[in-house]
């Protein structure tokens, strides 16, 4: 459901990723570890069609969402508001109020008041709701306490069930315990 | 808020709806926000009065200049607004979630545009309402000054929408968007100038149609470009 052909990404003068291939299949969850500055989030942003390559081509099936890290919300919204619009932007239907429920979420309160674990917890139960066919997310697990990184866990087994899911991280034990596979990426 | 997202979902979430839901969002986030719609207004009064000021006493010196102070101050105004319609999306890093939303992008474009209109509508009342007791208006045409306005109002903001989106990433936008504004919405702030300049010296109507015609021509012409080239730009 996605495919990478000799992907490369300069900014200005500098090459950021060179020469990426890779494929994802239905069911498939990969891992990119790398240190910071590798190109783990450049590489996502590709994925998702956020930003064009400079070189090589990007082939995606279905629907992508990008989670970036920390996630963007508008703070004068509040969660409720923000689930029902992204789910009429989006031309989706779903249990907006389960979803907060099951990740413990205030409906009422401003997300400006939101911490940034629970806004983290939003940005799953968002992807949750929207349900595209392939989650790429940044640092999925940052900001999340122990009953948060379960959730996500959970949402993660979700996701691979719908389509395909990759994930940039920093946590090795979290990548090697729910990937497929893993992509290391080294400096440019 | 439930019904409003409801219908638009209703609907496909697509097209029309989307487009008035995005308006109706946006203009919700501004005024929880206050700070723009607030800066907006001040900065119009502040410088009617002070055009006034500088033009005044004398009565028909102020209603000579009127319709230029009043055309650079909703162009100035639009402008402002133009930024804020996607500094809403820039300040809360929003943006790249609304271009992921399936479909094209040109409804992001509509409602982008469609949030200026709501509040530069209202907006150029406030500011005819106020030349007209500081530059000693006659508004017995308020109706046909008003959409004067609105069909130049439309145009600046067709193009203003376009540029803010194509800048809303890059750093200095601010002062950008004006220098690459200002060269292509010429010929709707002198049309616009020159309609409501005919209106104040009690020109027929008829013969002010003509101008009005040309703004309707580039309000059109404006708002396709400005969709159809909006999706382009916007991607990475």
């Amino acid at each position: 459901m996605l495919r990478l052909e000799a992907v490369s990404k300069r900014f200005g003068r500098d090459w950021v990723l060179r020469d990426v291939s890779l494929s994802l299949g239905r069911g498939e969850v990969l891992a990119l570890l790398g240190p910071n500055g590798s190109g783990k989030t450049t590489l996502l942003r590709l994925m998702a069609g956020l930003l064009k390559p400079t070189r090589g081509r990007v082939v995606r099936e279905g629907r992508a969402l990008f989670l970036a890290n920390p996630p963007p919300f508008h703070r004068h919204l509040t969660a409720k508001e923000h689930l029902l619009y992204d789910l009429a932007f989006h031309g989706g239907r779903g249990d907006w109020r389960g979803a907060l429920a099951r990740y413990g979420l205030p409906e009422d309160l401003p997300l400006a008041a939101f911490s940034s674990g629970m806004k983290k917890r939003l940005a799953l139960a968002r992807l949750e709701l929207l349900s595209p066919d392939l989650w790429l997310l940044d640092e999925p697990e940052t900001a999340l306490d122990q009953e948060g990184r379960e959730l996500l866990l959970r949402a993660l087994d979700g996701a691979r069930a719908r389509g395909g899911v990759v994930f940039a991280t920093h946590d090795r034990a979290l990548a090697e315990a729910v990937a497929d596979r893993v992509l290391w990426l080294g400096a440019a | 808020m439930r019904a409003e997202g409801q219908k638009a979902v209703g609907r496909g979430g697509l097209g029309v709806g989307r487009v008035w839901l995005l308006a109706l969002r946006d203009l919700r986030l501004e005024v929880r926000d206050r700070a723009g719609v607030l800066s907006a207004l001040s900065f119009l009064a502040v410088m009617l009065f002070i055009m006034a000021l500088a033009l005044g006493p004398e009565e028909g010196a102020l209603r000579r200049a009127a319709p230029g102070v009043l055309w650079v101050a909703l162009a100035f105004l639009a402008t402002l607004l133009s930024t804020r319609a996607f500094a809403l999306e820039v300040e809360d890093a929003t943006l790249d979630d609304l271009l992921l939303t399936p479909g094209g992008k040109e409804w992001v474009y509509f409602g982008k545009l469609l949030f200026q209109m709501l509040l530069l509508f209202p907006l150029s009342a406030f500011a005819l309402l106020l030349s007209a007791l500081l530059f000693h208006l006659p508004l017995g045409k308020a109706l046909p000054l008003f959409l004067t306005l609105a069909l130049g109002g439309l145009g600046y903001a067709g193009v203003a929408t376009f540029y803010a989106g194509l800048l809303a990433r890059l750093r200095g936008r601010e002062v950008l968007l004006p220098l690459l504004l200002f060269s292509l919405v010429v010929p709707v702030v002198l049309a616009g100038v020159r309609a409501t300049a005919g209106l104040l010296e009690g020109v027929p109507l008829a013969e002010v149609a003509s101008w009005w015609q040309l703004l309707l021509v580039f309000d059109v012409v404006y708002l396709t470009a400005g969709a159809l080239l909006f999706p382009v730009v916007m991607e990475g």
